[in-house]
């Protein structure tokens, strides 16, 4: 008697009470499992809680009735049996709550296949789930503006009708003509700009596709600028990867770009004295602009950050090299100094238009640096390490608040 | 959310289910706390009713998780049945099932189903190494040592590396065993430690001692010793073997540095060939040398002093017994500046013999060449553990070799303590002379060990061993 009164006492102290006063219902369930108590104390001896009226194993019944997933058997015919037997894993995972996309095409199954190992392939999968999830939030966001755009449409034809829309046409069309126009014109008389088209053996073709985001971005902020580069993608290979991956972004627009794309090597096309390597690996650190010189930039991705190649490139050619200033003017905090290919634009444009580094390294990504260098670099060194060490002080703090409270809850759970 | 203590009605359920904010994944998150909790089965079970009830389906996922909480309390009849509606259901199973499955069951009498769970998973794909683990293990508690040794070479042909767990089994459960078949595979683990270069860790170590005592008929005593420098065994004097590479080996090495360190995919990111060349000449005309120095590195051992007076007495302390040194430093060692004074380097230069690279060129390389081409005497002294260049090396065999020959020819450099001016000013660490290694000759073992189960550091060798010999 007196261990079944214990037992009961901690099943209402255990299992009712805290979500009674969690949800604020307490008279509500009290009462519930003082009848519990209650029959329990009737039924004492034979030693049944009132729940075991349930059958405990009766969704095993329901499972084994249920005819077996549709889901997983759908594989069709045309398929070969490997890539079949890949998509049923890949099922399985995503019933398992793992990352991994919902639909899968044919040619992303055979890459995942040639993964070369079980982590490439959860890489790789990852990869497509998040790209998916992206796409998916920014379609749901479109038809939300689309919907917003007609309510407004809606609201605005009852009450009056300005035509705006043609003016506006008219003014990006004549804007693509100043812009074509200022571009032909560095075309003629420009200072020029070489990518070096050169790396593509040292890239995944991942990389390589990225690359060519950065460089039509890089391309498209040029032409916006007031006084642009002349582009040249130097060592351009026609039916390279990075052909390729251009002609899925230009498409048609590829042919009539106001650029230079050429097979042959810049030092073919210029003068040496007058090339200049940029390379974050570089001894020699840029002073100021030149707008007699011809810089190159190495059109690379390198996420496992493969320090001296574009060095390399250099060195054999007998170029000079340098690197952006990016230690004299600002703290660097994080991050390898090596910059996107859209950045590099936008500070090289910068450079060319005000000559102004503050101004032109205001493009490097803010979380790698903490600010920018105005008093002497010795004195910044001394705050910035003892930034550095407070910043760990709060840290340990934090993880000790975070501790207490922590236990706290686990008091309070007991 | 805290798991309720005992099964709930439906109805209970669904108030619980209306109370927690996120109602869609309830029955997931209920499921992760109630492992985490260890709740009983019972409480699961009724959470599955309730589910199969209303809407008399329960995912994939919820019911691994529940098979989770079976294998976490040996549960064996619930594996099964849920293993069976799993399979009713589904055409294929994924790893994280079958892992438990198999987890669940070579753990209780049911064992050998684990084994046809093994030959199910190769159907569709290369089991883990924790599947082999967990059947290896069963095999083993049940003294079937020919079939775990089937399983084990059986996974070592598919490529998996068994867990230093495994191998702890096996020992662990053939002590006092008289069987020649199993003695040899037991021998063939040691080897295969050899081989790769494994240090057993204490436990472990434990382990191979026990079975190398119980041994029937043999006579095996086993102690724990620390060898010195001469590599000598204390306990058995035996000398143990020196660390110098074979003939094959020795040019295997060179070649692969040469190819893979200082060429790698393209020359000019160390050096240049102009520049490779003319080294090349350089130490052609000069050899053999006795040691080589990494100048820059020793430059640098004392941060208070010059950095050419940190070399110079560098330089002194081994420029005795007339050894012939190479110093490889950079050009700008030659411009006079604050650090480098050119009177000393003059003074170095009549010493020893310097080579200078490019300010942009790595001389690392330099240095692992120039030391492979004096031969097998030659040693290198520099503070850098080189692990980035091993990491330059395509494959692990050569990769094995590199380590074994840094351990026999590179002479750590370190600032002493006692700065007293009449004592030399460094502390030359030595190069091994023998090779740390598991080794046997037949009537004796001597196994190097770890005092930790996990060793941080891939340079750092252990100096423990234990001495197994053979008593007559």
């Amino acid at each position: 008697m007196q261990s079944a009164n214990m037992l009961l006492k901690k099943l209402v102290r255990y299992s009712v009470f805290p979500f009674a006063v969690q949800h604020g219902m307490k008279k509500d369930l009290f009462s519930l499992s003082r009848t519990l108590i209650l029959s329990h104390c009737l039924k004492e001896g034979s030693s049944r809680s009132p729940s075991e009226k349930l059958d405990l194993d009766a969704w095993k019944e329901v499972m084994k009735s249920g005819s077996q997933e549709v889901s997983a058997t759908a594989s069709e015919p045309k398929e070969t049996s490997t890539l079949a037997a890949a998509r049923e894993i890949l099922e399985m995972w995503r019933l398992a709550g793992r990352l991994v996309p919902e639909n899968v095409t044919e040619e992303q199954l055979k890459t995942f296949i040639e993964c070369p190992s079980k982590s490439a392939k959860k890489k790789f999968l990852k990869f497509l789930y998040l790209k998916e999830l992206h796409k998916k939030s920014e379609k749901r966001k479109t038809e939300e503006r689309k919907e917003r755009r007609l309510e407004m449409q809606e609201s605005a034809s009852k009450t009056e009708e300005p035509k705006r829309n043609p003016f506006l046409c008219l003014w990006t069309s004549s804007m693509d003509k100043i812009y074509n126009w200022r571009v032909a014109q560095s075309m003629i008389f420009g200072q020029p700009l070489v990518f070096d088209m050169s790396y593509e053996k040292d890239m995944s073709d991942r990389e390589v596709a990225n690359t060519v985001r950065q460089l039509v971005l890089s391309e498209s902020c040029n032409r916006r600028s007031v006084d642009p580069f002349h582009i040249h993608f130097c060592n351009f290979k026609d039916d390279s990867l990075y052909h390729k991956e251009f002609i899925k972004h230009y498409r048609e627009a590829w042919g009539k770009l106001l650029i230079t794309v050429t097979d042959q090597c810049y030092t073919d096309i210029f003068p040496k004295n007058k090339l200049i390597y940029l390379t974050a690996d570089s001894p020699k650190v840029m002073k100021t602009f030149d707008h007699d010189k011809i810089y190159i930039v190495g059109s690379m991705v390198d996420k496992s950050i493969k320090t001296g190649v574009s060095l390399a490139q250099a060195k054999r050619l007998g170029l000079e090299t340098a690197a952006l200033p990016l230690e004299k003017y600002l703290l660097w905090s994080r991050g390898a100094k090596n910059l996107t290919l859209d950045q590099m634009m936008h500070i090289l444009l910068t450079l060319k238009d005000t000559g102004d580094w503050k101004k032109a390294l205001e493009f490097v990504p803010k979380r790698k640096y903490t600010g920018f260098v105005n008093k002497p670099v010795h004195e910044l060194k001394t705050a910035l390490n003892l930034i550095n060490a407070l910043k760990l002080r709060k840290r340990q703090g934090e993880l000790r608040k975070q501790f207490a409270k922590n236990y706290s809850k686990k008091l309070t759970q007991k | 959310v805290q798991p309720p203590e005992k099964p709930l009605q439906t109805e209970e359920w669904n108030r619980l289910r209306e109370s927690f904010q996120a109602p869609e994944i309830f029955e997931e998150v209920m499921f992760n706390s109630m492992i985490r909790y260890n709740s009983s089965i019972d409480v699961a079970k009724s959470l599955l009713t309730h589910m199969a009830k209303s809407n008399s389906d329960i995912g994939y996922n919820l019911l691994v998780k529940y098979l989770a909480l079976c294998v976490q309390q040996g549960k064996t009849s619930e594996i099964c049945d849920v293993y069976d509606i799993l399979k009713m259901r589904f055409k294929t199973l994924e790893s994280g099932a079958y892992n438990l499955i198999v987890r669940g069951l070579s753990n209780s009498d049911q064992w050998r189903k684990a084994l046809t769970l093994l030959e199910e998973i190769k159907k569709a794909m290369i089991p883990s190494r924790a599947n082999y683990e967990s059947c290896i293990k069963a095999a083993c508690r049940h003294q079937e040592m020919t079939l775990a040794c089937e399983l084990y070479h059986e996974m070592l042909t598919k490529d998996l590396v068994p867990t230093l767990d495994i191998l702890q089994t096996f020992f662990d459960y053939s002590r006092g065993m008289k069987d020649p078949e199993l003695q040899k595979e037991l021998f063939g683990i040691l080897l295969y430690f050899r081989e790769n270069q494994i240090y057993p860790h204490k436990t472990l170590m434990r382990s191979i001692k026990l079975w190398f005592e119980s041994i029937p008929g043999e006579n095996w005593r086993g102690h724990l010793t620390n060898i010195t420098n001469s590599g000598q065994c204390p306990v058995c004097s035996h000398q143990l073997e020196d660390s110098e590479l074979s003939e094959d080996e020795y040019n295997r090495l060179s070649e692969r540095i040469i190819r893979d360190v200082i060429h790698g995919t393209d020359t000019f990111r160390k050096t240049s060939p102009q520049e490779f060349e003319a080294f090349q000449t350089f130490v052609e005309n000069r050899l053999p040398f006795d040691i080589v120095i990494d100048g820059l590195n020793v430059s640098h051992i004392k941060p208070r002093k010059l950095q050419c007076e940190n070399l110079f007495e560098a330089v002194n302390c081994l420029a005795k017994n007339n050894a012939r040194l190479l110093v490889l430093g950079r050009k700008h060692m030659l411009v006079n500046s604050s650090n480098w004074k050119r009177e000393i380097m003059k003074e170095m230069q009549n010493k020893a013999d310097f080579f200078f690279a490019e300010n942009i060129s790595e001389d690392d390389a330099f240095l692992l060449y120039a030391t492979l081409r004096s031969g097998k005497r030659c040693k290198f002294v520099t503070r850098d553990f080189l692990r980035d260049h091993k990491a330059c090396l395509s494959d692990s065999l050569t990769r094995h070799l590199f380590r074994k020959w840094q351990r026999g020819h590179q002479i750590h450099i370190m600032e002493s303590l006692k700065t007293s001016l009449f004592v030399c000013f460094f502390i030359l660490q030595p190069a091994f002379s023998y090779d740390i290694v598991v080794q046997t000759t037949g009537d004796t073992w001597h196994i190097p060990y770890k005092d930790v189960y996990e060793e941080k550091y891939s340079y750092r060798v252990p100096r423990k061993w234990l001495c197994l010999h053979r008593k007559y």
